[in-house]
């Protein structure tokens, strides 16, 4: 009898390791899902097909001749141009001047759990659900599920394994009572469950998860990850700096030598709005905000003298007009009809909808737009830093802002996303004198002991650059 | 008696007091934890109540987690002013003046709003100095006690009116008026005296009447006899090798102290002990003043003996037989010496005299004849105008009004009715005149008695100009638009004088620019357009022209008679101007009010100042056995008040003294009941003079409830006496206690915190305290942590030098650190349990003889140790260090457990036991400082002055100097933008730029060859507790004096 409870329980171990074991790859793709965001995803398109800043990834392994030449260009893409590798050449060729961050600090496990990930997301076994297919869908809901179905297995193995090792030592027990020759009385299953020791097992749990969810709900407040409000304008920047390209700082002047980007004035819109007086999309419903707050008139091209005073009748009156030839114009009639008044109405009281507030009663004076990017108080942050002097896109942190139609929050704006780059962001020492007081640090980099100076190097993780 | 072992700082550390000992660090003792227990409601309480209060906590907390994050707005301009973008600050080039008092200085106004004043290095007057009465103005600014409209009186109860209502009102009592009178303070500015010209023009019977709060009558009225004009001459103490001051505060308060200041420092740093040349200053007085305080020897008289002092120079130099009878043997004997030196010294010495007798200031103005003084070292073609009140007319004015023959008086920003000696006079003959207007800022004693009040606008919302000194110009532009309906004294002038000033948007601009055209550009030759000439002025923020011709001096008859005699009575007291409140111009100034007078550590109240005796035995008695916070009745006059004193070394036996400018009865919120009232006993015959012989002085009436001096608060360095009489750390006596084994580290009894010499022993002592920090560093480098050091020299290293022979601790740089940092006010009560925030506090020391002893001022910020004892008690790294050399304070990290603050060597940090910057929302937690309705601060029109740059830290906290890093990164960034290697020059502290002497150096050690790095090539440099390893980044000097010390008295 003894011998066989052995038996059982060597058995059970083999299994459990054996799930341990199935789970090990699985954690390799997982591990290589954050070192992919941590360190491609910023160039690297997360479809692994299209190509970005950097090219598609999907294949990348079959398109080097062998693992070692990739893994070391991963680590040190320039120095494989150097050494004349010819698919380093190709790739310098195709993309220079564009150069790979070399990543040097990387194991090969991580580069082997990043591949992993990236052929894993390539052939549709891992990766984001898909919009199109319902067979892709589906597939990619199966390996979800299966994912977690191994943790689910490896929480029952261990559970088993937990209940086989309970009986042993209630037999073993039962023995000892048995041989000193007391009454041995087995516990039912209702008493193991109320029992201290289950019990308190049990809250224990209970308290740990719950614990582990409030910390990271915590953590959580206040942050507007994916905030995307309506705005008092349905001001596109996917028309703006997408189709017009018109450079992001020609509006949010401020970015480059202040610490707010600034959200521009309507006199700035009025720079290009003087001549573009109907939007391609919505009309005349929107720019007419603009030149409601600011008192141009359109018809006139001329601006509203004493706008601030001018009476909110008059304002009407000028607007409407305006709406209403533009309605007769686009509409071909010979002047408005009953239908076209009432688009006109609807379409001013909009407008005022949009200018005023409970404090704003005037449709004349600034335009109020919801603030998006909200640091806390105890923050300083400063774009000039980060544009000027770090030469960083906007789209760093604010994503493809050119592409969309309502912005929203692309980034997290926590601390841990700001530390995370500031670790891995090099400093721009050339080319400014500024940095000659580092000179330990020139001396490392012309000794090629350091490859780069990162933020974090020159103090960008301590407290007091961000919070005093 | 000679304490010729130590420095000390007040009488409780020299004798060694138990309770002291007990209570030196605050931050220990459970006194505040027991004292904020009875005075909270919220603290008391049972169980049932906490658990009610922390359900709802809880309830609260869930229910404010669950809920939407607030919407916020961003509202950009409608046509953005292509000179403001929103986050970098602009600084526009101003003048701050408020009646004789001056500087030119650069307003940082940030999206539009003043935050900050500078001193402006282009003035050759204030040359980049400022006090702590310019950085506080701008708190004024928005002060919630100013007048926002017109108001009428029903009665003595005000209601507000329009301008129309008003101008009609006055114009209307004007054109009626068979006499009218201006009554102001000391007027600078040629764009007013232009204005009353105007308005005179218009009503020909009108008399303007100037006086000043401290009154300079005397020495105007001397000046006028001897050379001609009511003038002060223009005082070069940068030339003078001698300098003898006969109760002149000219450093602090008196005449043009930024200045002086500025000139007097210069005469008093060394570059090293090599060579070493400096001035000598003797100051005659009763009560040490802070400029007597920086004095190398102290001439200890009476108030009543200041004649007969200046008798016993002026026979010793000018050679006279004027009576000194009464004067007391010792200060004889010392002026005769004195009066020696002076000699040797012509042309290079100065002397000056607070008193306001005509006589007596005759007999100076000779003395600095006789010296060829005049042409030297005190010019009269650049004369100072920076006082010209004139005490005869006003005499004559209170005359008439109680005649009844003055039919509409406008006070013009003045505020007789409790600042000038005659006020009882002036509010009795107020009463009879007929049409009583003040153009007034706020309410004070005088326009509260008045008909109309015309509200007026502060400096940085005005346009204007000033000329402290001839040839000297300076412009007022306005840095922000007018917050309320006010008007400024000379719009406001104008406008009853029926100026048409209906089609220009700025008025003023033009009234201004164009009495500038017909003047000043006529007259120079620099500028070819008028456009050029005045946008470069107001540029520069200051215009110098050739000045006045010299005048010459002429002989005037000295009626000896007149020279006050020495009185013969026990007991005589002084009044004294403060650096922080003036003669109450100041009063409503929280920032002001907190500041801690230099001398006595006082704040929030006159503290009469009383001399302390030895007892022969361990104890320093005051006079009639009084203690530090006693209440006591002073009767002055036959009038009695109920005072607190102080007890103050190295004021004379036989005197006390008392500030003028407190006891305001209408002064706002902040500045209303605190202190006494003086200025009633400063009328003296029809002449203002500032003491009084008729004093008697009562027994402790017990304790003031809030003892709110701050000289025995965070202390370090103290010196205790062990069992066997050995001097040895206090700190160490605790730890002996502990042990039995006192002062078993060795290297710590004698710790270095100040070190002062006299010049001729300066090589000596700077041997022994080279000797010394060579001991130090030597065990320092024996430690098991080794090879830090080097980090630092990669990239910047900052680091301070505070040389203590320049600083004559005038506050400005505590003032201007409140202002750069957002440093809460607490008020009295809280100061009393040793809660000041202020993070840069000026420590005072004395030294040498105790009856009459040397003072150093010590400035005491936090150290930013590269080995800080604070970050490695801190259990949640809220206080860490940077690469960069700084002690940062995290504050969103802070638990409060206050362990860093124990832990501080230097004891600089600062704890937010309440809610000080009533930034939440239990008004339970939030002081008043003053009994005020919404508590100071809670207020949206105070809040503007905040630094938008720095946080506004909560209840809970600790906070401490940050080295201004909001600056430091500031600085950084302007050179990484510009592509070059940053300069000391772009990173200065707030403190170093509000400094008049230039006393604070900031920058970075690793620079070398720049300013901070020059300055630490001296060998006078040493740093406080160098021995205890905790390598501060802070070098301070050895203080130097220059006592004779043959001059005893």
């Amino acid at each position: 009898m003894k011998s066989n409870h052995l038996r059982r329980f060597g058995f059970l171990l083999v299994f459990a390791f054996g799930i341990l074991f199935a789970a090990q790859a699985q954690v390799s793709a997982d591990a290589g899902k954050t070192l992919f965001k941590n360190y491609c995803a910023s160039c690297h398109a997360k479809d692994m097909k299209s190509a970005a800043t950097g090219p598609a990834l999907a294949g990348a392994q079959e398109r080097w001749a062998d693992d070692e030449a990739l893994y070391n260009w991963i680590r040190n893409s320039q120095g494989m141009i150097a050494s004349g590798n010819p698919r380093a050449v190709e790739l310098w060729n195709q993309y220079k001047p564009t150069v790979m961050t070399a990543f040097p600090d990387l194991t090969d496990d991580e580069i082997g759990s990043l591949l992993a990930f990236i052929n894993g997301t390539a052939d549709g076994s891992l990766g984001p659900k898909k919009e199109v297919g319902s067979d892709i869908s589906a597939s990619s809901t199966v390996s979800k599920s299966s994912s977690n179905w191994l943790y689910y297995l490896l929480f029952a193995g261990l559970a088993v394994l937990a209940f086989i090792l309970a009986r042993i030592i209630n037999s073993l027990n039962k023995i000892e009572a048995l041989k000193e020759g007391k009454k041995y009385h087995d516990k039912t299953v209702m008493e193991t469950i109320f029992s201290k020791g289950f019990v308190s097992f049990l809250v224990f749990a209970l308290v740990i998860i719950g614990v582990y969810f409030l910390a990271t709900n915590a953590m959580h407040l206040g942050r507007q990850q994916g905030y995307q409000p309506d705005q008092p304008i349905k001001f596109s920047h996917a028309t703006h700096a997408g189709v017009n390209k018109i450079d992001c700082q020609y509006c949010h002047d401020g970015a480059r030598r202040s610490k707010h980007s600034v959200i521009p004035s309507a006199s700035t819109c009025m720079n290009c709005h003087r001549a573009i007086k109907k939007g391609s999309k919505y009309g005349t419903a929107e720019i007419t905000k603009i030149y409601a707050s600011i008192g141009y008139n359109p018809i006139t091209n001329t601006y509203i003298q004493n706008y601030e005073n001018y009476p909110q009748d008059s304002i009407k009156a000028v607007y409407s007009e305006w709406i209403s030839q533009n309605y007769v114009e686009d509409n071909e009639l010979a002047a408005i009809d009953a239908e076209g008044q009432l688009f006109v109405d609807n379409q001013w009281s909009d407008i005022v909808a949009s200018l005023t507030n409970n404090v704003k009663k005037q449709v004349q004076g600034p335009i109020e737009w919801t603030r998006i990017h909200n640091l806390p108080d105890h923050v300083y942050f400063n774009h000039s830093q980060h544009v000027t002097v770090g030469k960083l896109e906007c789209q760093t942190c604010h994503g493809k802002v050119e592409e969309m139609e309502v912005v929203e929050q692309a980034s997290p704006l926590s601390m841990g996303w700001c530390i995370n780059c500031h670790r891995q962001t090099a400093v721009q020492f050339a080319n400014n004198p500024y940095y000659d007081s580092y000179q330990a640090f020139h001396d490392e980099m012309k000794a090629g002991q350091i490859e780069k100076v990162t933020v974090a190097d020159i103090g960008g993780l301590e407290c007091q650059k961000c919070h005093y | 008696m000679k304490n010729n072992k130590n420095i000390w700082i007040g009488e409780k550390d020299l004798t060694q007091q138990e309770e002291f000992l007990n209570e030196l660090d605050q931050e220990k003792s459970l006194m505040n934890l027991e004292s904020t227990a009875d005075s909270l409601p919220s603290m008391k309480g049972n169980r049932r109540d906490f658990l009610k209060v922390m359900g709802f906590g809880i309830g609260a907390a869930t229910i404010a987690a669950g809920c939407d994050i607030p919407v916020k707005r961003a509202i950009p301009y409608v046509v953005k002013p292509d000179t403001i973008v929103p986050g970098v600050a602009n600084y526009y080039a101003s003048t701050y003046v408020n009646g004789g008092d001056y500087c030119s200085v650069l307003v940082k106004t940030r999206e539009g709003r003043p935050i900050k004043i500078e001193g402006n290095i282009s003035s050759n007057v204030t040359k980049g100095g400022t006090s702590a009465r310019t950085q506080a103005s701008v708190l004024s600014l928005y002060d919630t006690n100013r007048y926002r409209e017109p108001q009428k009186s029903n009665e003595g109860v005000f209601g507000s009116m329009t301008w129309s209502e008003l101008d009609k009102m006055v114009m209307d009592a004007l054109s009626s008026s068979a006499s009218i009178k201006l009554l102001s303070n000391t007027i600078m500015s040629p764009m007013t005296f232009k204005a009353i010209e105007d308005f005179k023009a218009k009503y020909p019977n009108v008399e303007l009447v100037s006086y000043d709060p401290v009154s300079f009558h005397g020495a105007l009225t001397a000046n006028e006899k001897s050379f001609g004009e009511r003038v002060m001459p223009d005082y070069r103490f940068d030339k003078a090798d001698y300098i003898v001051s006969f109760g002149a505060d000219f450093l602090g308060t008196w005449l043009s102290p930024i200045e002086f200041a500025k000139d007097y420092a210069s005469k008093r740093v060394m570059k090293n002990s090599k060579n070493a040349k400096m001035s000598r200053h003797v100051q005659v007085e009763s009560h040490m003043s802070m400029t007597g305080s920086n004095a190398d020897n102290r001439i200890l008289v009476k108030p009543s003996e200041q004649g007969a002092a200046i008798a016993q120079l002026y026979n010793s130099v000018v050679g006279g037989s004027a009576p000194t009878s009464g004067l007391n043997e010792k200060a004889k004997e010392a002026l005769t010496k004195v009066a020696q030196q002076l000699k040797q010294n012509a042309g290079k010495s100065i002397v000056v005299s607070a008193s306001n007798n005509v006589d007596e200031q005759l007999m100076v103005n000779a003395i600095n004849q006789a010296l060829s003084n005049y042409g030297n070292t005190m010019m009269m073609a650049s004369a100072s105008l920076q006082r010209t009140g004139d005490d005869a007319k006003l005499m004559s004015l209170i005359k008439e009004m109680n005649a009844g023959s003055v039919s509409t008086l406008v006070v013009l920003d003045c505020n007789p009715a409790y600042d000038c000696a005659y006020s009882s006079d002036f509010v009795k003959g107020l009463s009879k005149v007929k049409t009583k207007v003040a153009v007034s800022y706020s309410a004070n004693e005088t326009s509260v008695l008045c008909d109309l009040v015309a509200p007026k606008h502060h400096y940085l919302e005005s346009w204007g100009d000033a000329m402290p000194k001839k040839g000297s110009y300076s412009l007022i532009q306005p840095t922000i638009a007018p917050l309320f309906s006010t008007r400024q004294t000379e719009e406001t002038l104008l406008r009853w004088a029926g100026v048409d000033m209906s089609s220009d948007e700025q008025p003023m601009y033009s009234y201004l620019t164009n009495n500038w055209k017909n003047s000043l550009f006529a007259s120079q030759s620099k500028y070819l357009s008028f456009d050029n000439f005045i946008n470069n002025t107001l540029h520069d923020g200051v215009f110098m022209s050739a000045p006045g011709s010299e005048l010459s001096y002429s002989e005037a008859g000295i009626n000896f008679s007149n020279v006050t005699k020495p009185a013969n009575s026990e007991l005589e007291v002084s009044f004294f101007e403060t650096i922080a409140q003036g003669n109450g111009e100041y009063s409503n100034n929280p920032w002001l009010m907190e500041m801690s007078d230099p001398v006595a550590r006082t704040s929030w109240g006159n503290y009469l100042a009383i001399p302390v005796h030895f007892d022969g035995y361990n104890k320093m008695v005051g006079l009639n056995d009084l203690d530090d916070g006693d209440l006591v009745n002073i009767t002055i006059n036959g009038k009695e008040l109920t005072v607190a004193v102080v007890k103050q070394f190295g004021q004379m036996p036989g005197t006390v003294a008392l500030a003028l400018g407190y006891g305001r009865t209408e002064a706002g919120d902040c500045g209303t009941g605190i202190g006494v009232d003086v200025n009633p006993f400063t009328n003296q015959n029809g002449n203002t003079s500032y003491y009084s012989a008729d004093v008697q002085l009562g027994s402790s009436l017990g304790k003031e409830k809030h003892y709110s001096c701050v000289q025995y608060h965070h202390t370090y360095g103290v010196k205790a006496l062990d069992n066997d009489g050995n001097m040895v750390n206090a700190d160490e006596q605790a730890l002996g206690m502990a042990y039995g084994q006192a002062g078993y580290q060795g290297a710590l009894t004698d710790r270095s915190v100040v070190y002062t010499t006299n010049l001729k022993d300066l090589g000596e002592e700077v041997e022994k305290v080279q000797e010394k920090r060579k001991d130090a560093q030597f065990l320092n480098s024996k430690q098991i942590y080794r090879g830090f050091d080097a980090k630092y020299e990669n990239g910047h290293h900052w680091g301070m030098h505070v040389d203590l022979n320049a600083c004559i601790g005038c506050g400005a740089c505590t003032v201007a650190c409140m202002a750069e940092n957002n440093v809460p006010v607490v008020g009295k009560k809280e100061v009393s349990r040793h809660h000041e925030m202020a993070w840069l506090r000026i420590d005072r020391y004395f030294y040498g003889e105790l009856e009459n002893p040397n003072t150093v001022y010590h400035p005491m910020m936090c150290q930013h140790c590269d080995n800080a004892p604070c970050e490695n008690v801190c259990p949640v790294n809220a206080t860490s260090h940077s690469t960069e050399g700084l002690n940062q304070m995290t504050y969103n990290r802070c638990v409060g457990t206050r362990y860093c603050a124990n832990n501080c060597p230097y004891k600089v940090r600062r704890f937010n036991w309440l809610d000080y910057t009533t930034a939440d929302i239990f008004p339970v937690n939030q002081p008043t400082l003053n009994g005020e309705k919404t508590p100071f601060g809670a207020d949206d029109l105070t809040r503007m002055v905040l630094n938008p740059d720095v946080t506004v830290r909560v209840r809970g906290v600790i906070e401490k100097c940050s080295f201004c890093v909001q600056r430091l990164q500031e600085g950084k960034l302007t050179a990484k933008k510009e592509g070059r290697k940053l300069r000391d020059a772009d990173v200065k502290s707030a403190c170093q730029t509000a400094c008049p002497t230039g006393a604070i150096t900031f920058g970075d050690f690793n620079n070398k060859g720049d300013v901070l790095d020059t300055k630490l090539q001296s060998d006078l440099n040493y740093i406080a507790l160098e021995e205890i390893n905790v390598r501060s980044s802070v070098t301070y000097t050895i203080k130097v004096n220059n006592r004779d010390e043959s001059i005893t008295a």
